[in-house]
C-alpha cells in the first residue's frame, strides 16, 4: 500500500500514514464543512493499514488544537478500529499531544481514554 | 440615508457585542471570522481555554446555520462580553415541523447537570447521528458542557412555514 499524505488546510488536518515507517500522524485543527467526506479517505487507509499490520509496532500521534463535534465522533470511530486491532494481538501505540494550558483538549484525551478498554492511548503534554 | 447603522452599532455597543454578522453565511467566511474572534481575545488576553471555547461556540453555531437554515445558509451571529462572561448568539429561520423536536432536545439539555450531559455526549457520539443530521448531532451538548449557565433558546413563529430560532450560550 502507498503513504497517505493529506496537506493541512485552515480547517482541516495534516494527515501523514507512512506505512513503511508504521508512523501516522493528525496534526492541526478539524472543523471541515463535511466531516464524513473529509475523513472517508483517512479511514479507508487506516482500515486497509490494520488490516495489513502483523508484528510490527505502530504509532499514532494525534496533536489536534481544535476539533469540532462531528470531528470527535470520527475520532472515536478510528479508536474503535485500532482498538479491535489491538484485542487481535496487534501492536498500536497512539498518543494524544495536548499542549499544557490547553484543558479542553487534554480532557477530549482523557474522556476518549475512559471509552476504551484495551486500546493503548497514551496522554502527553507537548514539551515547550 | 434609510439606515440608521450608527443607532445599530450604538446598541450592539450598549449590549456589550463586538462581533456581528447577519447574512449568507460560508465555511470560508466562518474560518475567518473564528479566527479574527481568536486574534481579538487575545488580545484582551482572554485565557486559551476561554479563547477555544468561544471559537467552539461561534462554529457549531456557524455550521448549524450552513447546514440547517431553513433560509438556505443565511443566519445572525452575535459576540459579546458581559464581565467575565463571553456570550455567543446565534439565529436562524427553521421550519415549523422542526420546532418540536428541537426545542424538546434542548429543554432536556437545560435540566442535565454537567456529568449527565458528560455521559450524554459520550453515549451520543458512541450511536452515531439522529436521522437528517449531516454532523453527529452532538452539536447542542457540546455547546451545552462548555457554557458556564444552561443554554437559552426562543422559537418565534413567523409565519404557517417558518420560525425563528435562536439561542445564546454563556461562556
Amino acid at each position: 500500500m502507498e503513504k497517505l499524505e493529506i496537506k493541512a488546510t485552515k480547517y482541516t488536518p495534516e494527515i501523514l500514514f507512512d506505512c513503511e515507517k508504521n508512523r501516522l500522524s493528525i496534526r492541526g485543527k478539524s472543523y471541515p464543512e463535511n466531516t464524513a467526506e473529509f475523513y472517508a479517505p483517512v479511514f479507508d487507509w487506516l482500515e486497509a493499514y490494520l488490516g495489513q499490520l502483523t508484528d510490527q509496532k505502530a504509532r499514532v500521534d494525534m496533536e489536534i488544537h481544535y476539533l469540532n463535534s462531528s470531528s470527535s465522533k470520527v475520532l472515536l470511530d478510528f479508536f474503535d478500529l485500532m482498538e479491535d486491532a489491538t484485542e487481535e494481538g496487534k501492536q498500536i501505540s497512539i498518543n494524544w499531544i495536548y499542549e499544557e494550558d490547553d484543558e479542553d483538549s487534554r480532557e477530549f484525551g482523557r474522556e476518549f481514554q475512559e471509552d476504551f478498554d484495551t486500546l493503548n492511548l497514551n496522554l502527553i503534554q507537548k514539551e515547550t | 440615508m434609510a439606515h440608521d447603522l450608527y443607532g445599530l452599532k450604538k446598541d450592539f455597543n450598549e449590549k456589550g457585542i463586538f462581533l456581528t454578522f447577519s447574512g449568507p453565511l460560508s465555511q470560508e467566511l466562518m474560518v475567518e471570522i473564528g479566527h479574527t474572534l481568536k486574534q481579538k481575545m487575545q488580545v484582551e488576553e482572554a485565557s486559551k481555554t476561554t479563547v477555544v471555547r468561544v471559537f467552539s461556540m461561534v462554529i457549531e453555531n456557524a455550521q448549524n446555520i450552513i447546514h440547517y437554515s431553513a433560509e438556505e445558509n443565511l443566519g445572525i451571529i452575535t459576540v459579546g462580553r458581559e464581565g467575565n462572561h463571553y456570550l455567543v448568539s446565534c439565529g436562524n429561520m427553521v421550519e415549523n415541523k422542526n420546532v418540536e423536536r428541537l426545542r424538546s432536545r434542548l429543554a432536556k439539555l437545560q435540566t442535565m447537570n454537567p456529568e449527565e450531559l458528560k455521559q450524554y455526549y459520550k453515549e451520543k457520539r458512541r450511536k452515531g447521528p439522529d436521522e437528517g443530521s449531516k454532523g453527529g448531532g452532538l452539536g447542542f451538548i457540546e455547546m451545552a458542557r462548555k457554557a458556564s449557565q444552561p443554554i437559552s433558546f426562543r422559537f418565534r413563529e413567523i409565519d404557517e412555514k417558518l420560525s425563528f430560532f435562536s439561542v445564546e450560550v454563556t461562556i
